[in-house]
């Protein structure tokens, strides 16, 4: 496990992402952060071209996913990235502004590892993100199925 | 079919049978008259015969009389004798039964007079031919009786008679004539009545048709219209449905999509003022600073003159943002929460309500103490409802009754319920600071709250739990006056189902 984790930002409004950002990197966690503002693109940078997701094979993924993107709703990319066997053992922190029980129960049906809503309360927000960030700095992402 | 139609079909019918009756009614008083003037004529017919008959009778027992008188007088035979006395005993009673017969008749009277006095003349004849003839002196009797041939009392006999039978002949002929007459009147009345009434019935029967042939149009356009009315109902309620559907969908969306630019908003508002912060640190480092001396951390040097006014005025400018956007927050929230409750399938299940509203009251028993209130619970019926939803709504009104307590006096909250028709009634009522009478409907109303604005709160509540009430198919209202205390009633459906909510819906 030598690879260092790269992060994978799935999220359409800049300012969140920007926010998201500011706050991981408070709590000090440096790795790379790919951010993606729409699913197409998101999806073609982790499924690859061929959309097989042999292209990210191996590699140390943790996917910050959005719900509500303009082209494509985030449960299908999460449905997607777990039932890729390439993606599927990465970890994936859906953030989103719905508190619904039913969607967060959905979410964590289909395989989600953190469920986190953006709550308006900054200081709220802040916090979840930099326990998100010390989460990260803990976890053992599994070794990418080979 | 207008109901003036209606009332002359009505009047028509009536009419109908009333001349039926009528006919029928003539017809027999007609028939019984004409029977009985028929068995009248026909006496008077069978009479005139008889009266004839009595008259021949008469005739020939005189002619006997005659007879039997001759034969006597040529052979002196005993037997003819015997004939001759019987037959002239028959000769009175016979006349006696003619005048009787035609008693009626004045004429024949007349005639009968002249008749007897002819009949009598010859009688005394024969009883002194009979003499002569006993005395042997049968030339004599002989000549009498040429000389009573010769003289009228016959003929006058004969011609009476002869004018008698004549006189009868003719009211025979007319006598005849009437009860034909009768019989033939009888016969047409009673042809032309059943006629009547036969055309009668057949108008009844086209008139019973008839409105047997509107009723069953009138059926047929019912039955369309009840079809077309379900139809009707059920295309409005699906649309309802739909309508309603979409203002949830909408207000799920809206609500969604407006946090998401307050995401934003709250998150650099909270960057600037980590920034205004770090700022006005350096202000203070730059302007308090004293030259030369020894440094110092910025954050201890306190701002002064305008500068802290500035600060001061950004760190105002920042709390009201803040605040306004937690505000919204919480408005956005509210809707989305409305919006989900009125989505959630709410689950029937057995309350013991008593049980179920200790349970509420012991989670206020904080709040409670905190307004020295008391709290009553009566006797409660159970019911069969969503315990969510109720739980939400008792919870709702209690915490309610509890925060807005009268200041200064002990509150005492009571909760009270009983059945009728079906429903449970819950009251719940207190004797805090009560509602003016024209905010009653306004305080059912999202965001809107009414008196002293001195405890916290969105408006939300009532509105809340109005939607609840309505979805579990009951009604609420409240009675209340300014500091008089507030009763809150509930009116549900003992047993909820699903078919009250579709009813609702």
């Amino acid at each position: 496990m030598t690879l260092p984790v790269t992060i994978i930002m799935i999220e359409d409004d800049e300012g969140h992402a920007r926010l998201i950002e500011r706050n991981i990197r408070r709590s000090g966690v440096n790795n790379e952060i790919v951010s993606f503002t729409n699913g197409t693109a998101a999806m073609r940078h982790l499924f690859g071209a061929d959309g097989t997701g042999l292209a990210q094979k191996g590699n140390a993924l943790l996917i910050l996913l959005d719900l509500n993107l303009p082209d494509m709703s985030g449960i299908d990319i999460l449905k997607q990235i777990k039932e890729n066997k390439y993606l599927k053992a990465s970890p994936v922190v859906v953030l989103t502004t719905t508190d619904d029980s039913q969607e967060i129960k959905r979410c964590y049906e289909l395989g989600c590892n953190v469920y986190i809503t953006k709550p308006v309360n900054y200081e709220n927000f802040a916090n979840a993100i930099r326990q998100l960030g010390l989460f990260f700095s803990v976890i053992q992402v599994p070794p990418a199925a080979s | 079919m207008t109901a003036g139609e209606r009332r002359r079909r009505t009047f028509w019918q009536i009419l109908l049978i009333t001349a039926g009756l009528l006919v029928l009614t003539l017809i027999s008083a007609g028939s019984v008259y004409l029977v009985n003037k028929a068995r009248d004529d026909n006496k008077w017919v069978v009479h005139t015969i008889e009266v004839e008959n009595q008259v021949n009778t008469l005739l020939l027992e005189i002619r006997r009389a005659e007879s039997a008188l001759r034969g006597y007088l040529l052979t002196l035979g005993p037997e003819f004798q015997a004939d001759h006395q019987k037959a002239v005993a028959a000769i009175i009673p016979a006349l006696d039964r003619v005048r009787r017969l035609t008693g009626d008749n004045p004429e024949q009277r007349a005639s009968i007079e002249k008749l007897s006095a002819a009949i009598d003349t010859r009688l005394d004849q024969f009883a002194r031919e009979l003499e002569l003839i006993r005395q042997g002196q049968p030339a004599q009797a002989t000549a009498l009786a040429r000389e009573a041939a010769a003289g009228n009392t016959i003929a006058t006999i004969g011609k009476v008679a002869g004018a008698m039978i004549a006189e009868e002949e003719r009211l025979f002929q007319l006598r005849t004539a009437n009860a034909d007459r009768s019989q033939t009147f009888a016969a047409s009345m009673t042809g032309i009545g059943s006629g009547l009434v036969v055309v009668l019935a057949l108008i009844s029967i086209w008139l019973v048709r008839r409105s047997a042939r509107a009723r069953d149009d009138a059926e047929a356009r019912l039955r369309d219209a009840n079809v077309n009315l379900e139809a009707t109902v059920d295309e409005r309620t699906a649309d309802l449905r739909e309508a309603n559907d979409e203002i949830q969908r909408f207000a799920y969306i809206v609500s969604h999509d407006l946090r998401s630019p307050l995401v934003n908003i709250m998150g650099f508002t909270s960057e600037l003022e980590e920034l205004g912060k770090d700022i006005f640190r350096r202000i203070g480092g730059l302007t308090g600073v004293p030259a030369g001396g020894p440094p110092v951390d910025v954050a201890d040097i306190p701002l002064d003159g305008p500068d802290k006014q500035l600060s001061a005025d950004f760190s105002e400018a920042l709390g009201f943002i803040k605040s306004s956007i937690a505000r919204m927050d919480r408005l956005i929230s509210a809707i989305l929460n409305l919006t989900r409750e009125g989505r959630r399938e709410f689950q029937p299940e057995r309350i013991e309500t008593r049980n179920f509203i200790e349970g509420i009251v012991s989670s206020l028993a904080h709040q409670a103490a905190e307004a020295k209130a008391e709290i009553h619970i009566e006797p409660l019926p159970n019911i069969v409802s969503d315990r969510l939803a109720l739980e939400q709504i008792f919870s709702n009104l209690i915490d309610n009754a509890i925060k807005y307590l009268k200041n200064g006096v002990p509150g005492e909250i009571r909760i009270r319920g009983r059945t009728k028709l079906g429903y449970a009634i819950f009251e719940i009522s207190d004797n805090g600071r009560g509602i003016d009478a024209r905010d009653h409907q306004r305080i059912f109303d999202l965001f809107r709250r009414a008196g002293v604005q001195d405890k916290p709160g969105q408006g939300i509540g009532l509105a809340h739990v109005r939607t609840l009430v309505r979805r579990l198919g009951g009604t609420m209202s409240v009675s209340s006056e300014l500091n008089a205390g507030s009763t809150f009633t509930i009116t549900l459906p003992i047993t909820w189902n699903a078919s009250n909510r579709n009813a609702d819906q």
